[in-house]
């Protein structure tokens, strides 16, 4: 589904004259892999940031400083652990998921799900509390409180989602140790993104391809960075 | 000379609800001491008192947000902090509800005052309802009727952010109204407003009143309270010194204090409890 | 020549089985449907464009696919001995060995070789051009202490660069001697960026040699040069008795596949800018019992 929209969306590249085949599958991989880690992370960050927002619980300060302390993992850390991980030699060796867009999607939600943990608890907590008090008493029940507070913090948590996307699209560390940078012979790329890409173009010399694949990552970046730009400004 | 003033006995309040002997305190403060109210349907009720005195804690332990330290809250005869969950969800939901803020949601005027009817709908119709709001709004009867009744029928389709505070704090009126509530809760509504938006609230208070729905109103002020209210209940430092009809009250209260505070003098609450 | 035969037909029977058990239609060639062959190789090797030529080459005979990971030697071995790769093609053989003696690699054979060259700027401060003592070259590299880039990683072409220090007897170091901890293309670029010499295997250099101002001052064993500058690559199975779901049959399709005339002919004719980066050592009517053993290995190891 992600992939026929991103397919979609890429169809426009095919005017390039270089290797367009190539580019394009190279756009595509990234796009799906960050886009579905970051899907899942936001949908695993939310109920988490919910709940260290307003529940009292054992160990809460203890979350709050993990997730901040993992919105700095370094990628290529991450990248080692989950290679560890979906190994042949690990402990979800059976899955096969070594070398696989899958253990790339893997790495990167553990890249993005603190920083999107993270502002979204900001965003919650920042809810102001006359408004929660006001979901509750017209006749909510608790879930109910919750979604009208996701509701009312939805700026500042679609921040944090655009951010957790930025940190997804542009590490090359993890996506390079688990995923392999393959393509096939025909130029088709299997689990070469567009960071990864770029660090084997440029290895090989070939630096316009390297600018090129360059130039789109640049793009798609600063349009995340728009996007975040106007949710801030659309704030005030 | 006893400081407790309990509700005569005969008055068995069947439709609304009674607080019975409640204290409550917060982190080994007292707030309310042994207050025992009830607010029936179709009256208008006033409680008076000096800020800080626990009319708000008053109002979100009749609507049911906490259970009291001391004491019960019914609800329609049963005691609703005894009943399971789902009952007590049920009584909440007879509950209407205006803060001193507005506190209205960021999204247009017609959705703030639907809130209470969508939570009461089931999940399979929630969602229908969110299905159709991609395709454009209708309108439903209740939201134009409790929106005419706060006179901001035009501006259903606005954001909130278009509003004045006046015509927000209207609108918050109006949201608590569309759900057809027995009773409305009201903490202290028109203490922010212009005279004009004051009165366009207690006008609707009285309509919400003459509708047969039980209005408590927590106020500060003693003219609002001589105007709108059938019965009037003093509070000072957490407890219930007065309670009768306004008229008695106002002219020939029992109590000394009551009688200080409603001539206008500040009743500052140290020591002065009945020694 | 029997035993390439019956390697041969070791793999394309592997595959045909596969084939028959398989739920393909009777497509005529023999095709393994949903299987992915994982190899890994070194950067230097990818980067000329062979593995990919061969590639093509192989998942046109057999329809299976190939996952080709390019990093570094050690990596590429490391992720051998995981189970994370099938087959694995390199060029360190004492690095190769000590994979076999582990009880990782089996069914190792020679596929290739080419030779490393010693390039640096034309006006050739160290004043080695043209010489064919390489152990000498070095020695006056670091007496002049010109700029010399190492590899400074776990690739064969570090591991033939310690050789050659180790050979003239220095331990190279200071200002002029650094190590770049990165890839032959990229070491090669700041070889040319910072005018002084390095190491490279041939291939490499040839396929970036439009790039680069930098040439060849010392020649390799292909254009007569020392000996010791011989580079050959091997490509081995990783042993389905440690690692029970490696692609074995593949794998072996594969090594089969590449040492046959057909593969070994793609390797001949591949060329970068019309020169020749690879030379074919697969096929030979003389014995070669090296190539499948460690090269110091007697019997008594057992």
């Amino acid at each position: 589904m992600v992939g026929a929209i991103v397919e979609f969306a890429t169809l426009p590249l095919v005017e390039f004259p270089f290797e367009s085949n190539y580019v394009r599958s190279i756009v595509y991989v990234s796009l799906y892999v960050s886009l579905t880690a970051v899907l899942l992370s936001t949908l695993v960050s939310l109920p988490v940031a919910m709940l260290v927002g307003f529940a009292e619980f054992p160990g809460r300060r203890l979350a709050i400083a993990l997730i901040n302390t993992g919105m700095g993992l370094p990628s290529v850390v991450v990248g080692l652990a989950v290679l560890f991980l979906v190994s042949n030699q690990g402990p979800l060796g059976t899955f096969d998921l070594v070398f696989t867009k899958e253990a790339m999607i893997m790495s990167q939600f553990v890249l993005a799900t603190p920083v999107i943990t993270g502002v979204s608890l900001a965003a919650v907590t920042g809810v102001d509390e006359g408004v929660r008090d006001a979901s509750y008493a017209l006749g909510g029940t608790r879930l109910d409180v919750a979604l009208v507070t996701i509701k009312e913090a939805r700026y500042g948590i679609a921040t944090g989602v655009l951010a957790g996307l930025g940190r997804a699209i542009s590490e090359v560390g993890s996506v390079l140790i688990v995923g392999g940078n393959i393509a096939g012979a025909d130029g088709t790329a299997i689990t070469r993104t567009l960071t990864t890409a770029i660090q084997l173009e440029a290895r090989q010399g070939r630096f316009e391809l390297a600018l090129v694949l360059g130039a789109i990552l640049l793009v798609l970046v600063l349009l995340v960075n728009a996007v975040v730009l106007r949710l801030g400004g659309g704030r005030i | 000379m006893s400081d407790r003033v309990i509700e005569t006995p005969h008055r068995r309040v069947e439709d609304g609800i009674v607080a019975t002997d409640v204290s409550h305190g917060f982190d080994d403060t007292g707030v309310l001491d042994e207050i025992s109210l009830g607010l029936e349907r179709g009256e208008i009720l006033a409680v008076i008192g000096p800020s800080g005195t626990g009319k708000t804690t008053l109002l979100e332990l009749l609507a049911a947000f906490y259970p009291p330290n001391e004491g019960e809250i019914r609800m329609n005869g049963g005691d609703v902090w005894s009943q399971s969950e789902r009952e007590r969800l049920a009584a909440r939901r007879r509950i209407g509800m205006v803060f001193q803020e507005p506190n209205l949601f960021d999204t247009t005027v017609r959705r703030n005052v639907s809130y209470g009817l969508h939570v009461r709908r089931d999940w399979r119709s929630r969602l229908r309802e969110w299905g159709t709001r991609l395709f454009g709004e209708g309108t439903s009867l209740p939201v134009t009727e409790a929106l005419e009744t706060v006179g901001l029928a035009d501006v259903a389709t606005q954001t909130v952010r278009s509003l004045s505070g006046g015509e927000a704090q209207r609108v918050a009126f109006a949201r608590a109204l569309a759900y057809d509530p027995d009773v409305l809760l009201l903490d202290e509504p028109t203490s922010d407003l212009d005279p004009r938006n004051t009165a366009v609230i207690e006008d609707a208070i009285g309509t919400a009143r003459n509708q047969g729905i039980g209005v408590a109103v927590a106020t500060h002020d003693m003219h609002q309270a001589e105007r709108l209210a059938d019965r009037v209940a003093v509070m000072l430092d957490g407890s219930l010194i007065e309670v009768g009809p306004t008229e008695r009250v106002f002219s020939d209260p029992d109590d000394p204090r009551a009688r200080r505070f409603i001539d206008g003098e500040l009743v500052y609450t140290a020591g002065e409890k009945g020694d | 020549m029997h035993r390439r035969e019956f390697v041969a037909t070791l793999g394309v029977g592997g595959a045909v089985a596969i084939a028959g058990c398989g739920d393909t239609d009777d497509s005529g060639d023999a095709e393994i449907t949903d299987e992915t062959l994982t190899l890994t190789t070194t950067t230097s090797t990818y980067d000329t464009g062979l593995v990919d030529e061969l590639t093509l080459a192989f998942e046109e005979r057999f329809g299976a696919e190939v996952a080709v990971v390019n990093e570094g030697t050690g990596a590429a071995l490391e992720t051998g001995r995981r189970g994370d790769a099938d087959v694995v093609m390199v060029h360190a053989r004492s690095l190769e060995d000590e994979f076999i003696r582990e009880g990782y690699g089996v069914n190792r054979r020679d596929l290739m070789f080419n030779d490393f060259v010693v390039v640096g700027p034309d006006d050739d401060p160290a004043g080695i051009d043209g010489t064919s003592d390489v152990t000498e070259a070095f020695r006056s590299i670091a007496d002049f202490e010109s700029v010399f880039v190492s590899r400074g990683d776990s690739s064969g072409t570090y591991a033939k660069e310690r050789e050659l220090w180790e050979v003239a007897g220095l331990e190279p170091g200071g200002e002029w001697y650094r190590e770049a901890g990165s890839g032959m293309g990229q070491v090669l670029v700041q070889t040319d960026q910072s005018d002084g010499y390095t190491l490279a295997d041939r291939g490499s250099f040839l396929s970036m040699r439009s790039q680069l101002s930098i040439g060849i001052r010392v020649e390799g064993p292909i254009q007569d040069g020392p000996e010791l500058l011989a580079n050959p690559y091997g490509i081995v199975a990783v042993n389905p008795a440690v690692h029970d779901n490696v692609a074995y049959d593949l794998a072996l399709a594969y090594i089969g596949f590449l040492t046959s005339q057909a593969g070994q002919d793609v390797i001949e004719s591949y060329t970068v800018d019309g020169e020749q980066l690879f030379f074919p050592r697969a096929l030979s009517a003389e014995p070669n019992f090296e190539q499948y053993v460690p090269e110091d290995w007697t019997r008594e190891e057992g």
